[in-house]
């Protein structure tokens, strides 16, 4: 991949309005954007709703296809479908996770998960759709079975943060899950054997080359063994494992940092989300976004990363989240901001051509 | 020469004398004040963590009998879930509350707690322990 030899640009492709309040977070549904089948994205918001929105096949605009209401009584933190695309996740700072099913066009609460203390931050599906994590300003993780009939059991409760955790992550390929919190640090979790025994297998922080401030985000590359971590110390940092013995459940995998990025950010990044293609999109409080990919100049010591392009001003406030469609082929980026707005890009060579060679 | 010494020797040690004798004091009133103390926050310590076993003990029979009554009113996660919180029970030290395990045993019963009414969708809570997400205070 080659991304050296020309300029790119981030085309803003639509502007969507319809929040009433900042929207926090958004997820593209699996499944949908190829094929002839049109892309699907949620958006969750400060309005108490999550809306739905379609991409129209004739006018390639999105047009709001469902709005989900009267469900949470506060602020939907944060969205995230199932891998099937079956069912949509959302979590509340009602210290609740709704899941959602599409009947027919029309988004039915099925489920509703209750535990939390207070508000929920994130949540977030395994790769098989098995199980569900949800974490939140009570310090606690908790991980849930999906069962049939859309039924929910408690696998576990998880304490180790000594802070409000902001987000759960289940690793691409394998049942080991990644939070991250206000305390600094991001902890890994697995599973002792198969009889629900989950704990803190590792603790990654300032000792490991760790953030020194609150950690926002983290995202997996496609491969699964690198991840990369946004925090409030304006840096995004790049950690490492060994996939083969994470495979063979080798319980001493661990994670290592590779590489730091200080310097391309002047206020706290919200959002970071790796791209197939392996590119590293950032959302920060400075209304804009950057991406970043790997540099063909390696280190002795690992690999090194450049900033690809910065859009400025890709929003009027805050981006709160970033995240990248699943389908390769067209390199398109949704943003979610304080200002109550999403946005579609698309990553295009500056000299026109709509597909660079790669 | 002796009486000479002897003679000062008390004024001259007459600051020593005196700190001690303060000491000794101070040590005898506190050891009755800090008994009395103790007594008190001994008490309010069992009472409270006496109540909240109870309080667990009290859950876990009444679904034990209706396990009992009914074997597939739980999920076999949640069966065990409530016998390993009756183990729990069981451990824990009540006549060593100097005994480090009790707080570990307490956050343990307390996790364990809160996950079984999460699968089991019952809204129960305990309002006598601190939670989580509160600045550590209890009223009374």
């Amino acid at each position: 991949m080659n991304f050296a030899d020309e300029n790119f640009e981030l085309r803003e492709l639509q502007r969507i309005e319809g929040h009433a309040d900042r929207v926090w977070s958004l997820a593209w549904k699996p499944g949908t954007g190829a094929d002839g089948v049109p892309a699907v994205l949620a958006s969750c918001s400060g309005d108490k709703t999550v809306r739905v929105w379609e991409q129209s096949p004739l006018t390639g605009s999105f047009q709001c296809k469902a709005v989900l209401e009267e469900t949470h009584n506060r602020t939907v933190r944060s969205c995230a479908w199932s891998p099937s695309g079956k069912l949509l996740a959302t979590a509340s700072f009602d210290a609740t996770t709704a899941i959602w099913e599409d009947v027919g066009g029309d988004f039915a609460c099925v489920s509703t998960l209750e535990g939390h203390e207070n508000e929920v931050k994130s949540v977030s599906w395994n790769a098989s759709g098995s199980l569900l994590a949800t974490c939140g300003r009570d310090k606690s993780v908790w991980i849930w079975e999906v069962l049939p009939h859309n039924e929910f059991d408690c696998v576990s409760v998880l304490q180790g943060h000594t802070q409000d955790v902001k987000m759960v992550q289940w690793h691409p390929t394998l049942d080991i899950l990644f939070s991250c919190s206000y305390d600094n640090t991001i902890k890994i979790w697995a599973e002792d054997g198969d009889n629900d025994d989950w704990h803190c297998v590792q603790t990654l922080n300032e000792s490991n080359s760790g953030h020194t401030s609150t950690v926002w985000a983290l995202s997996f590359n496609a491969t699964g063994d690198k991840m990369v971590s946004c925090s409030d110390d304006l840096t995004i940092k790049i950690w490492g494992s060994d996939i083969m013995r994470m495979q063979s459940g080798d319980g001493n995998a661990p994670w290592k940092h590779l590489s730091t990025l200080s310097g391309y950010h002047d206020r706290t990044i919200f959002s970071v989300h790796w791209s197939r293609e392996g590119i590293i999109a950032s959302g920060a409080a400075d209304d804009a976004i950057r991406l970043f990919v790997e540099s063909e100049d390696h280190l002795v010591d690992g690999p090194s990363y450049k900033l690809l392009l910065k859009k400025e001003k890709a929003h009027d406030m805050d981006v709160n989240a970033v995240q990248w469609s699943s389908m390769e082929e067209n390199r398109r980026l949704a943003s979610a901001s304080d200002d109550g707005t999403v946005k579609i890009w698309e990553l295009a060579a500056s000299s026109g051509h709509r597909k660079p060679q790669l | 020469m002796d009486s000479v010494v002897d003679i000062f020797e008390s004024s001259l040690n007459l600051e020593e004398t005196h700190v001690k004798e303060g000491y000794n004091e101070g040590y005898a009133d506190g050891l009755i004040s800090g008994k009395q103390e103790g007594e008190q926050v001994g008490l309010k310590t069992g009472f409270e963590v006496g109540e909240e076993l109870g309080f667990y003990r009290g859950c876990v029979d009444v679904w034990n009998s209706a396990i009992r009554v009914d074997p597939d009113f739980v999920s076999a996660r949640i069966q065990k879930s409530i016998k390993q919180m009756d183990e729990l029970l069981q451990k824990y030290p009540l006549s060593e509350p100097e005994n480090e395990s009790v707080s570990d045993i307490m956050d343990s019963l307390r996790l364990k707690f809160r996950a079984i009414c999460a699968s089991l969708n019952v809204k129960l809570e305990y309002n006598g322990y601190p939670r989580a997400s509160d600045g550590g205070k209890i009223e009374f």
